[in-house]
């Protein structure tokens, strides 16, 4: 006899008193959090695919043609859209919805919103799909103009951008309504990790917004004539740094509220990890200009003063460094470690769930320490473009963002499918192939564009300069490319199979809830809540600090002179 | 234990110490960058003003190319457009201080000189200023560093640098 299970319009109507069934998911649940996953996955599986394809490009000894692309750029900017604009904002949005909700106890205000917002994203995500794949958008998931592409792929991106808004006010309307109803109660550390950033998000997104608005949806519409590069680039950054975080704090969520339980421990300091992901929330957006440091359009002040807070916001990341550190201790001694170092080996490094987790974090120590480098506004000179660019974000977005989701998708595929995780060796086998891969792949990556390769080049192409030592990490690069092929094909299988294959039902017991509960005996400030005054604080911070930039760039009598390019981006 | 203040916020004495060699690092971290502008003199390429894209026949990107302002100091007057450098060939004596001027007659392009400390971008509109010397003698690709299209990845310039017989 299967037991009754509560209606999601049940709860939603009772409003106060809810339990979520612990260890499973609820029908309605399933759906959303799955059809969000399901999608974020299937964009990956193209997306992920065209990574070692242009490892084998590059290569002077392969030289391949990219696989039903004749175009390289084309592949690259698929790559870069379908991983790191889609993917990611699929798999945060649905994931954040699910530990939002089990983290307060209760359901997110309306279904139809969470069906609004996601076929809001989901037509756009077709739509800009359809730009590129017809060859009419080869301009990088940057898209900087003056290079043109079709408006189909602006407004895919907008929708996208616009449809996730739709999920961030839905969150905050539950949150405003469940603080009423609770006043005085805890907000749990993953709840409000995530209106930290849904509030960053929101507000950083609104730079790319206005540049969409206002130069490349008029223009590739025939509505204006011609645009500003440089102001256009200010604009774009407003909103990319704060992207990465965007990407990154769901990691930090799985770090800080996730891992403890999956470990057996409790988390050493949950109002530390409160002060970290305000800073990032805060500190994320009036530093973006670190990636402007070689613009001739912005000031050597504005360019200093950026690096300056750059610094500022590794110090939250260093913060958590210390804190789940000194978590996976804890579980270290729990597990029989004595002295200053066997505890980072008597973990469970055999489980999918932890050791993804393990080594994204193993990864990030390289991420972030090339990202300090990046942010040293005279080191940039010599790093700028180069493919040690490359090599930083695929240690941080592909090695600890990546891995880290891969963990949490383990987690909480076997919970909506009712079904324990195909082949886990497998699924362990993927973890540290990647892990082995983008080492490598960072690593040449990174050395070539010490050498001077520049990225973003079709470095196999006929007439482009690679010299000698370049062409040699390049050779490198194509085998992390051949081990992080196999390690995706691996993850396909691990997914697939737990999706059609696997036929052990869930043991319910063996299942880690999403924590909700928070330490009774750390004092946490009523501040940190006051969404308003950090909005406040965003405003002004930005005014600051970007103010200027743009004062500088938007020249009454001067600019907006480039006129779109749509030619020059073809096979 | 005595039991916790509740009106404070409580920081662990290790996380204190944590703290503070944070603070530390990312301060000696700032120093270093402020004396590797102010003491070596490494710093990105600086604003040398607006220029329509549309007009530059009218100013000195109609003429491109390297003049000699005495002693050992260049000019590098270089227009970048889809997909080259113009000029495409610089000689320069060894030891050379040149200030390049550089502006995009269409589409954003990259700029950088292999193993020299210059890297910027070339954005329509806007003419970037940078100044390097070079110091040793060889070939020197210039390279465009920002997708600008089809032959992206064939937009490349050479520096040649030659043995000063005077030296």
């Amino acid at each position: 006899m299967a037991t009754l299970q509560p209606t999601f319009t049940d709860i939603q109507t009772e409003r106060k008193t809810i339990h979520f069934p612990k260890n499973l998911l609820l029908e309605a649940e399933r759906y959303h959090v799955g059809v969000h996953l399901f999608v974020a996955f299937l964009a990956l599986s193209i997306g992920i695919l065209l990574g070692p394809f242009q490892t084998f490009r590059r290569a002077p000894a392969l030289q391949w043609e990219i696989p039903f692309f004749s175009y390289y750029y084309q592949a690259l900017t698929l790559h870069g859209v379908l991983n790191a604009l889609v993917f990611t904002t699929f798999f945060i949005m649905g994931t954040s919805y699910f530990v939002f909700q089990r983290a307060i106890g209760r359901p997110l205000k309306s279904i139809t919103f969470i069906w609004v917002s996601f076929w809001t994203m989901f037509i756009g995500m077709v739509l800009a799909g359809y730009g590129i794949l017809s060859g009419q958008a080869n301009v990088l998931y940057t898209f900087y103009p003056p290079m043109q592409a079709s408006w189909t792929f602006y407004l895919g991106l907008a929708l996208v951008i616009v449809g996730s808004w739709i999920g961030v006010w839905h969150t905050f309307i539950t949150y405003f309504e469940w603080r009423a109803d609770n006043p005085g109660k805890r907000l749990p550390l993953a709840a409000f990790a995530i209106l930290a950033n849904f509030m960053m998000w929101f507000s950083a997104s609104l730079g790319v917004a206005i540049e969409v608005l206002t130069m490349l949806l008029p223009l590739s519409l025939g509505i204006i004539d011609t645009t500003d590069p440089q102001v256009a680039r200010i604009l774009f950054w407003f909103f990319g740094h704060p992207l990465v975080y965007f990407w990154l704090i769901p990691a930090y969520v799985s770090w800080y509220t996730m891992l403890p339980k999956q470990l057996g421990v409790k988390l050493f300091s949950d109002t530390m990890g409160r002060v970290a992901f305000l800073t990032i929330a805060i500190v994320s957006i009036p530093i973006g200009a670190h990636h402007l440091f070689a613009d001739p359009g912005v000031s050597e002040t504005s360019k200093i003063l950026h690096s300056a807070l750059t610094f500022v916001v590794a110090a939250p990341s260093l913060l958590t460094a210390f804190n789940i550190a000194a978590t996976i201790e804890r579980s270290g001694r729990k597990r029989g470690a004595t002295n200053m170092v066997d505890w980072f080996f008597k973990q469970p490094w055999g489980n999918p769930v932890i050791a993804a987790q393990f080594c994204g974090m193993l990864l990030f120590i390289i991420g972030g320490i090339t990202g300090l480098m990046n942010a040293s506004y005279n080191m940039n000179v010599a790093l700028h473009n180069t493919t040690w660019v490359v090599g930083h974000f695929h240690t941080t977005l592909g090695g600890a963002v990546f891995l880290t989701y891969i963990g949490i998708t383990f987690w909480i595929l076997p919970m909506i499918r009712r079904r324990q995780l195909f082949q886990p060796r497998l699924a362990t086998a993927m973890v540290y192939l990647w892990f082995i891969g983008m080492l490598i792949f960072g690593t040449t990556m990174g050395r070539a564009g010490i050498e001077g390769a520049t990225r973003r080049t079709d470095l196999g192409g006929a007439g482009a300069y690679i010299s000698d030592i370049v062409g040699m990490y390049m050779n490198g690069a194509a085998i992390a490319g051949v081990i992080l092929l196999i390690s995706s094909i691996l993850l396909y299988v691990v997914l697939i199979g737990t999706l059609f294959f696997s036929s052990k039902p869930l043991d319910e017991n063996e299942v880690v809830p999403v924590e909700n509960d928070t330490p009774q005996n750390e004092y946490i400030p009523a501040i940190f809540e006051r969404w308003g005054l950090w909005v406040g604080v965003i405003a002004l911070s930005n005014l600051i600090m970007w103010g200027p930039i743009l004062i500088q760039a938007i020249n009454l009598t001067s600019g907006y002179w480039s006129p779109g390019y749509t030619n020059l981006m073809k096979p | 234990m005595s039991t916790m203040p509740h009106d404070q916020l409580h920081i662990d004495p290790y996380e204190k110490q944590w703290l503070y060699m944070i603070t530390i690092a990312l301060g000696v971290f700032f120093a270093s960058l402020l004396a590797g502008a102010v003491i070596f003199g490494v710093q990105p390429a600086d604003a040398g003003g607006f220029v329509n894209p549309q007009k530059l026949n009218e100013t000195i990107f109609a003429e491109p190319g390297v003049r000699h302002m005495g002693g050992n100091r260049y000019e590098v007057v270089l227009l970048a457009q889809a997909w080259y450098f113009n000029p495409a060939l610089i000689t320069l004596p060894e030891g050379a201080d040149v200030t390049f001027y550089v502006t995009s007659s269409d589409i954003t392009h990259g700029f950088m000189i292999e193993h020299h400390n210059v890297n910027f971008e070339v954005v329509p509109g806007h003419i970037a200023r940078a100044q390097v010397k070079f110091n040793r003698v060889g070939e020197f690709k210039i390279l465009c560093h920002e997708y600008c299209g089809t032959g992206h990845h064939i937009m490349h310039a050479t520096i040649r640098v030659e043995a000063n017989p005077e030296a």
